[in-house]
């Protein structure tokens, strides 16, 4: 394993010796160019498709986008220090691993590259600082929406595991205004909540274009009271993860992102945001949000602004919260279920969940897929889940298919609830934040639910194995 | 200055591109519509304004709160 990366930049160079990156340097307009080179570098091959980093920006002097770092399974395995040929089965099994390091204390530094740039007062207008730009048309705006928005809970200050570090979505409305987006049951909205009930405003911290890693973990569903930091050293392979106070809030940033701006959310303050193109492939309506007020702004000198362009899947988004939202399912069903092989979460960030069990009686498959929907994601995400055999890899959906296909009996093997909560994007919420459930068992029925003509599986000869690898070379 | 959106009459220019008189941004304080000026029409003009994103009053003041 390579070292990792502790900043955008050195994962950028390693993207380009790769040939994982694509220097833009021709004139882009800001709209409707990011918008759609986002939405065309997504259309390319998943396995292989580059970042993309422009460098001659409309009406800025020196201004970067870096977009895609994590759109393909290649950047994927190199962000964590792997071959860009890694399958994502391998990927899947390498995060489980480091996981188990967790937590790694934190490397606490008191300088740190964005410190280089500071502005406070009228000198801030987000506008002009920043190539913000309107992502699809129908957006109410320019977004930032790949920052780590960094907040502590108000009724418990000093616990570092309950400091959030999170992604959420963040509408520029004006020079120093922001609305964000965080639904009740996030970690974000908890803290929004806490301190609305103290009748206080939230301090808050943004930084923006960071290291891969940090991002990764940033959009994980860890537990309320994990740190994302110590997590993130986890997954750095057990290097601890570096850290500076931000000097207006307190709070704990990235020693090496780009752009930290500090700010509060407003005590109580909701206003009209949105629409925003979503990552279930649709806009979301316009809500009443709360609202921030931006009081500094630090930034590296010719900071590289970092962005995500999500849409109809499958885009960076898809990539970026797939095995990080696979892995903590995986292992909480595991606690319970030590028969459970591995979890797919990939779809739509885990709207659909694909489990792979061994099978200890009849019926097994559903309760499995039952505990599920009680974790932490599931309760919010988790609408659809198909389980399968430990035969079947939930990571091959040829494999999936057939599956569903030879083993399941509607009558029996679809199985749904109704009226069950869920996050207020899914277009199909009816009304918006609650939807039925749909479990479907594909597992092959087994004593006492006996049923069907499940007769002896077919099993090749073991040499096949042998002749795998000789056909794999003769093709190389 | 008309918002596009909601044709709100309070909308302003709120920054001017760091190069000079490359572009403009402006804003609405009633719906938080941003736009700059050299978008595509849909997104500038009030009468070629996507008709699947008009809002209106009503809609900003009835949008559900979420937390």
């Amino acid at each position: 394993m390579q070292p990792p990366f502790d900043d955008l930049r050195s994962f950028l160079t390693t993207l380009d010796a790769e040939k994982q990156l694509l220097h833009i340097d021709r004139p882009v307009a800001l709209e409707p160019d990011l918008g759609a080179a986002g939405r065309a570098v997504a259309n390319l091959d998943g396995k292989t498709a580059p970042a993309l980093l422009f460098e001659n920006i409309d009406g800025f002097n020196d201004a970067r986008v870096a977009l895609n770092v994590h759109g393909s399974w290649a950047n994927h395995a190199l962000m964590l220090g792997m071959s860009k040929t890694s399958t994502i089965k391998e990927q899947f099994f390498e995060l489980e691993e480091r996981w188990q390091k967790f937590p790694i204390p934190v490397d606490r530094r008191s300088e740190a590259p964005w410190q280089e740039v500071t502005l406070t007062g009228d000198d801030i207008n987000l506008f002009e600082l920043l190539p913000v730009f309107r992502l699809n048309p129908g957006d109410a705006g320019p977004y930032i929406d790949k920052a780590a928005v960094i907040t502590r809970d108000s009724a418990d200050p000093d616990n570092f595991g309950k400091q959030n570090v999170g992604l959420y979505r963040l509408q520029v409305k004006g020079p120093d205004h922001l609305g964000l987006q965080s639904a009740a049951p996030h970690d974000f909205g908890i803290h929004i909540t806490n301190s609305d009930t103290m009748h206080q405003g939230l301090p808050v911290a943004i930084a923006i274009g960071n290291d891969p890693i940090l991002t990764l973990v940033a959009s994980t569903p860890l537990e309320y009271d994990q740190s994302e930091y110590e997590m993130a050293g986890a997954w750095r392979g057990g290097v601890p993860y570096p850290i500076v106070k931000a000097p207006y809030t307190g709070l704990d940033v990235p020693w090496g992102s780009e752009i930290v701006i500090e700010g509060e959310v407003i005590y109580q303050a909701r206003e009209y945001e949105g629409p925003f193109g979503e990552f279930t492939g649709s806009y979301s309506g316009g809500r009443a949000l709360p609202v921030v007020k931006v009081h500094r702004v630090h930034m590296r000198r010719k900071p590289i602004y970092e962005h995500l362009y999500l849409g109809q899947p499958w885009t960076e988004i898809d990539y970026l919260l797939a095995l990080n939202t696979s892995v903590p399912l995986y292992r909480q069903l595991k606690e319970e279920f030590p028969e459970v092989e591995a979890v797919n979460a990939m779809y739509t960030h885990g709207l659909l969940n694909i489990i792979s069990t061994r099978v200890r009686h009849g019926g097994f498959g559903r309760v499995v897929a039952l505990r599920l929907l009680t974790t932490p994601h599931g309760i919010g995400y988790s609408k659809i889940v198909i389980v399968v055999d430990e035969t079947v890899d939930p990571f091959n959906l040829e494999q999936v298919m057939w599956a569903l296909t030879a083993n399941v009996n509607p009558e029996f093997d679809a199985i749904t609830i109704p009226r069950m909560y869920e996050i207020p994007l899914d277009p199909t919420g009816n009304p918006q934040g609650i939807t039925s459930r749909l479990i479907i068992d594909a597992t092959t029925p087994k004593p006492p639910d006996i049923r069907g003509e499940f007769g002896t599986p077919v099993t090749a000869y073991p040499e096949s194995a042998n002749w795998e690898r000789i056909l794999k070379e003769m093709i190389r | 200055m008309i918002c596009p959106r909601c044709r709100s009459s309070e909308a302003n220019t709120v920054a001017h591109s760091p190069v000079a008189g490359v572009w403009t941004m402006s804003s609405c304080p009633t719906c938080w519509y941003a736009w700059r000026s050299t978008e595509p029409a849909a997104a500038t003009d009030p009468d070629q304004y996507y008709p699947q994103f008009r809002i209106n009053a009503h809609d900003i003041a009835t949008a559900p709160r979420i937390v």
